[in-house]
């Protein structure tokens, strides 16, 4: 396996990238997702594997430079495993065929006599120009090194100006084993940047796509909004609490002299390869309105309820009907196991009325590991989940 | 909706200047100092922006045409594809950005897009503030230099992209393409991404223009010079 670079997309590649898989990077025009592609070389350059870089729109110099910039430091690709060929290669070929024919033979055995005297594993290619030049078939039929042994991996960035239509052709017609799509969400400047996993050549799971932030030279994709909910006194401010590394919770001292939550609690996580903001909100029924505008571009719901209380559980069904229709993974967070008189998972299931689709999980939320465990299995759900 | 003026009195008491989302094609011949007129009518007035993409000029000459011609630089943001290509280590500023070479539509496109960000979050200008939302002048000095390197048909659809993401936040474009180096074809489906299309010839070494596009705008062939950014039709 070839880690992309990027954790939380090697979770939802199942490990990363087979070696002699095909993948695309295909670029939305206008979204910084440069950095993908960029990850996935320097995570092969640090396993030591030999790499192949084709750059016909730019010089070796200038692309240093910029992965210099992107990386947010410096980065080793001056190492014995990088080979490249760059747009002063490209002119050379130019200038020196006749033809177009010509060119693509030259080309070919270019990257052939590379990567039989490289021993090159995995091939990087920017492939817009050699996209425009040969077009997509004859394009991957150069890079191909047609050599005795396993196929390198390939690993190709590409603009995409056709939409959905190129993304098909390129899992139909051109047996992609990865499909990347990196866009933005306009409104009306990018508002935020996504990837979308259209393909993957070994998995049944559906479409999905996760949005991502870039810090520190880094992608990590971000959950921007999981919502803790849950009748009064179910353990929520105590599970953002245990949860997050960093966050705040707005109490007040209740009617019966203990801390109720009157505004939110707010945590932030970093794990699992994510960066998730998680809002937990009051369980009283005033606050109901509230909750409705909170699931607006919500990611995940964790509905928390105190195991040890069957009354509570008229309530929890309250909240789920909010949540009902609205397409949103939840999972319900039995809490309070460590106090005695726990409910069953059948119990539950048959008060709240929900089926197999929706997991429980039987948690302390006082216990760092539970809390995470059940946070794990949401983050889970969600890349799976066809929003 | 915002009306940028022209600083072409004819266009500008006609209708006030170019309703926002409108793209201007100058279609011009060789050393008919058809530079000039874009750059006059890509220079923000105050509170506006201006981004230029370079395909043929270095960064530095652009800015300084546009200092000389009495803009203030803190609104006018810069993508030079042609520095790169000779000093591979220079780094971006928030106004000033490069990519390696006219090829590089992936990089042209993640600028453009970082350059509107900056400005719509206000980091654009020191301090500065302009208007808001913030008038965008947006202009490619030469489409031909582009041309000379992607396929029509790639270039089309990037336009295409582009245009549309400057429609979003209300610019307006300004775009040169030589009249003389390209085939009907490529002209026609360049004029389809356009409003209105600006023609200029030089006969006997005095500059004209013709208007396209703006109702009301005179079809005929129009005297003009163009002065520290200031275009005047003459008599």
């Amino acid at each position: 396996m070839i880690s992309t670079g990027i954790n939380g997309l090697d979770e939802m590649l199942g490990g990363g990238i087979p070696q002699g898989s095909r993948v695309l990077y295909s670029m939305e025009p206008g979204v910084n997702g440069q950095l993908f592609m960029v990850s996935t070389l320097c995570s092969a350059l640090a396993s030591g594997l030999s790499c192949l870089v084709i750059l016909p729109h730019t010089t070796v110099d200038a692309f240093r430079h910029d992965v210099v910039a992107m990386r947010a430091g410096s980065i080793e690709l001056s190492s014995e495993h990088i080979t490249f060929i760059d747009a002063i290669d490209r002119e050379r070929i130019q200038k020196s065929t006749r033809s177009q024919k010509m060119a693509q033979k030259e080309w070919k055995a270019r990257i052939s006599k590379i990567c039989h005297e490289r021993e090159v594993e995995v091939i990087f290619a920017y492939f817009d120009l050699i996209y425009d030049d040969f077009g997509m078939k004859g394009g991957l039929d150069i890079i191909r090194p047609g050599r005795d042994g396993p196929e390198p991996t390939l690993i190709i960035e590409q603009l995409n100006l056709e939409g959905a239509p190129l993304l098909t052709r390129c899992v139909q017609d051109f047996t992609f084993d990865v499909v990347i799509s990196i866009n933005a969400s306009y409104l009306p400047v990018p508002h935020f940047d996504y990837f979308t996993l259209v393909h993957i050549s070994w998995s049944a799971d559906p479409v999905r796509s996760v949005p991502f932030i870039v810090t520190e030279g880094r992608i990590v994709p971000y959950i921007p909004r999981i919502v803790v909910t849950g009748p009064a006194k179910s353990g929520k401010s105590t599970f953002v609490s245990s949860a997050a590394d960093e966050g705040l919770s707005v109490e007040r001292v209740g009617t019966e002299g203990d801390p109720t939550t009157v505004a939110m609690d707010f945590g932030l996580v970093h794990g699992m390869g994510f960066e998730i903001t998680l809002y937990g909100i009051p369980g009283k029924p005033r606050f109901d309105a509230l909750i409705s505008q909170m699931f607006r571009n919500t990611m995940g719901v964790i509905l928390m309820l105190d195991a040890t209380k069957p009354d509570s559980l008229t309530r929890a069904k309250q909240q789920i009907s909010l949540i009902a229709g609205r397409r949103i993974p939840v999972v319900i967070a039995a809490n309070k196991i460590d106090l005695p008189g726990r409910m069953s998972e059948a119990e539950i299931r048959t008060a709240l009325g929900i089926k197999d689709d929706i997991p429980v999980f039987f948690l302390s939320a006082t216990r760092r590991a539970d809390v995470r465990y059940v946070l794990e299995s949401l983050v889970d759900f969600i890349t799976k989940f066809p929003y | 909706m915002y009306s940028y003026k022209t600083g072409i009195e004819q266009i500008d008491q006609l209708c006030g200047g170019f309703e926002s989302g409108t793209n201007i094609l100058i279609l011009a011949p060789p050393m008919s100092y058809a530079e000039q007129l874009a750059y006059a009518l890509t220079k923000p007035l105050e509170g506006e922006y201006a981004i230029i993409l370079s395909t043929n000029e270095r960064a530095s000459e652009v800015v300084d045409y546009f200092r000389l011609s009495g803009s203030d630089k803190r609104f006018i943001g810069l993508i030079d594809a042609i520095t790169k290509s000779s000093t591979p280590g220079i780094a971006d500023t928030s106004r000033l950005m490069f990519v390696s070479s006219p090829t590089d539509l992936t990089g042209i496109g993640i600028k453009f897009s970082n350059m509107v960000e900056t400005i719509f979050e206000g980091e654009f200008s020191e301090g500065e503030p302009g208007l808001f939302p913030p008038p965008i002048r947006f202009c490619i000095n030469s489409i031909s230099t582009l041309l000379m390197y992607r396929k029509l048909e790639v270039l089309y659809q990037f336009l295409h992209v582009l245009i549309a993401k400057l429609k979003k936040v209300d610019g307006v474009g300004i775009y040169l393409l030589n009249s003389e180096s390209f085939d009907t074809r490529t002209l026609s489906l360049i004029k389809q991404l356009m409003n209105c299309v600006i023609e200029v010839k030089v006969e006997h070494n005095i500059s004209f223009l013709r208007i396209h596009g703006i109702r009301g705008a005179s079809p005929d062939w129009q005297k003009f010079s163009v002065s520290k950014g200031q275009v005047t039709i003459l008599p």
